[in-house]
């Protein structure tokens, strides 16, 4: 906790970090000159449209809208910090999340696909994070690696390891 | 130091009082010290289980549901799913590794599970550990064979070569037994401390092959009998498994595979991001645990409140005590220190003699917590947390100790050394 308040008290002084440390937005790990993808518009639910519900159920399963979403490369090797929701994928004995993906909102939403690679840093981090709340969202900081799709094995994404994962709580004002 | 020796010298004099308190002070701190290890320990052993593994699919139920069933052998399965649903997802270019798991059979109240050999090359647990045999091999071709859990070999007393006979459904004490097909113990995993231990593997072709000719739910009578020869020269291929376990080539798949798993349009199955149903498990969990330690709290509270009560009432019948002390030069405030002392003491006692209750306990309980619910308590000393609990108990008998300790003070002021009863 000491350590927490440490580092808040840390990064309260943006002198210390804003000289080098870039503070990102999701919306710019999209390229600005991404292509729009077309929104597939099925409702969930309206009998009005049977067949067509019927004619989905018998085609292939969605995949993901964008897998070769296009990635910002010039974020490579840059210290950025990010906030988001931190979805566990490794969990030590201790019960600390050392893995993790972080998502720009929270719960796996059904009613749309899901995000695409260029919304998702995968991040490492050794001490590891202790998550009480999967809808407590943190801020993230650390070296942004890119990695761009070369085969098809190879999917596209953010990587990060961690050096500060903070609680986020809402600006005073 | 001589108030220390008078305040002991006192207590020795009610010694059978003060046993009782220090005893009663002592089952609460050993009860809130249960608590507290039972809940870190429950928790470490639930996080080491599964490691690795991005995606568990099942037939189509609740999160945690599927997680308990799939990985810790706790409650049964919903449903099961196809084996074509499985082979589909296997061969997907992101799936890098996919362990089938069928589930429904038992030995002894150890689970039977069937599986194909990439659960012994893939599956994970701890910190990305793999399973390592200790002795043996993992079953090969012939499906009559078996790999034991290090558990189960233990308790069960197998050793290479040993013959034996699984039951049907998941009793303890199985009246139905697939006695015509005995399975082989070919190797014997090394200890994992997780539910791998209490469990045992065979391969999918047998867990089909002792079900071969079952009909209509029941086993085959007479000559519709298949023996274990016969079995063995058909077709073992399943028909269905109970969930599979996922690797993903990447990570940042993991919601796209997921998505594709959940809208399958072959079957309803469910896919599950293992992390993220151990924290639901524990937020589900949390509120239990914290009911039971408010409530060991309470008891660990009333135990020092019995203290005090034991204090106070022998407060009037120890003015003779005090007045003597007093005669022979003690102060006031002597007389106040001696009953702070007092209580520090019974609660000293009772935290030390809960402290070896408890390790007394874990060193009985031990064997038969693991085999049963398959949880390990080790002998380890306590933790910062647990030193913290104590010392807060210690503080609150010390903050207790001060009431009677100032109706001493005021008693002993107004008697002097003339007491009017």
């Amino acid at each position: 906790m000491r350590r927490l308040l440490l580092l808040l008290a840390l990064i309260a002084s943006p002198s210390l970090w804003a000289a080098e440390t870039r503070l990102l937005t999701w919306e710019e790990m999209v390229p600005p000159d991404a292509p729009k993808v077309a929104p597939v518009m099925t409702p969930l639910h309206d009998l009005s449209k049977l067949s067509d519900t019927l004619a989905v159920e018998s085609s292939p399963a969605a995949h993901q809208l964008a897998p070769d979403a296009p990635m910002v490369k010039a974020l490579d090797g840059q210290q950025v910090r990010l906030p988001g929701y931190i979805v566990p994928l490794e969990v030590s004995e201790e019960g600390r999340v050392t893995e993790f993906l972080l998502v720009p909102y929270f719960g796996a939403c059904i009613h749309v696909p899901p995000p695409p690679p260029n919304q998702i840093v995968h991040v490492t981090s050794e001490l590891g994070v202790k998550v009480d709340e999967l809808y407590q969202p943190y801020w993230i900081e650390g070296p942004m690696k890119v990695k761009t799709s070369s085969s098809e094995l190879a999917t596209a994404g953010y990587e990060m390891e961690a050096d500060k994962i903070l609680v986020y709580e809402l600006p005073d004002s | 130091m001589y108030l220390l020796r008078l305040a002991m010298a006192s207590l020795a004099n009610r010694r059978f009082t003060a046993f009782l308190t220090a005893f009663a002070i002592a089952l609460s701190v050993c009860l809130l010290l249960a608590v507290e290890r039972v809940r870190t320990e429950a928790r470490t052993s639930f996080a080491s289980t599964i490691s690795g593994t991005d995606l568990i699919v099942g037939a189509r139920s609740g999160s945690i549901n599927l997680l308990l069933y799939s990985v810790f052998r706790i409650g049964n399965a919903t449903n099961n799913i196809r084996w074509d649903s499985f082979e589909h997802f296997a061969n997907d270019k992101q799936v890098k590794w996919a362990i089938p798991i069928s589930l429904g059979d038992s030995h002894r109240g150890y689970r039977v599970m069937g599986t194909n050999e990439s659960y012994f090359e893939h599956y994970q647990f701890g910190r990305q550990q793999h399973l390592e045999l200790a002795e043996g091999r993992a079953f090969a071709s012939d499906p009559f064979e078996v790999v034991l859990g290090a558990e189960v070999a233990d308790a069960l007393k197998y050793k290479l070569g040993d013959q034996l006979v699984l039951s049907h459904g998941v009793a303890v004490i199985s009246l139905v037994k697939h006695d015509d097909k005995p399975f082989t113990v070919v190797g014997i995993l090394k200890r994992t401390g997780t539910p791998v231990d209490r469990t045992l593997h065979i391969s999918l072709g047998g867990m089909e092959a002792i079900h071969i000719d079952w009909h209509n739910g029941m086993p085959a009578r007479g000559n519709e009998r298949i023996s274990a020869d016969q079995a063995r020269n058909m077709d073992l291929t399943p028909t269905a498994i109970t969930a599979f376990m996922l690797g993903l080539n990447s990570k940042i798949a993991t919601f796209s595979v997921q998505r594709e798993i959940n809208e399958f349009r072959g079957e309803p199955m469910l896919a599950i991001l293992p992390g993220v149903a151990l924290q639901e498990l524990w937020g589900l969990m949390g509120t239990a645990e914290q009911a039971l330690f408010v409530i060991s709290l309470f008891v660990v509270l009333t135990g020092l409140i019995g203290m005090l009560t034991a204090i106070l009432t022998s407060l009037n019948e120890r003015r003779r005590e005090m007045a003597i002390l007093r005669s022979v030069g003690a102060r006031p405030w002597h007389v106040a220190s001696l009953l702070i002392l007092e209580a520090f003491a019974l609660a000293l006692a009772g935290a030390v003699s809960g402290l070896a209750l408890l390790y007394i306990g874990i060193a009985l309980a031990q064997g038969y917590v693991q085999s049963s619910y398959g949880l390990y308590l080790p002998l380890s000393l306590p933790s910062a947390y647990e030193w913290k609990l104590l010392a807060g108990i210690l503080l609150a008998a010390l903050l207790m100790g001060i009431v009677p300790a100032w109706r001493a003070y005021r008693q002993s002021l107004a008697d002097g050394l003339s007491i009017r009863l």
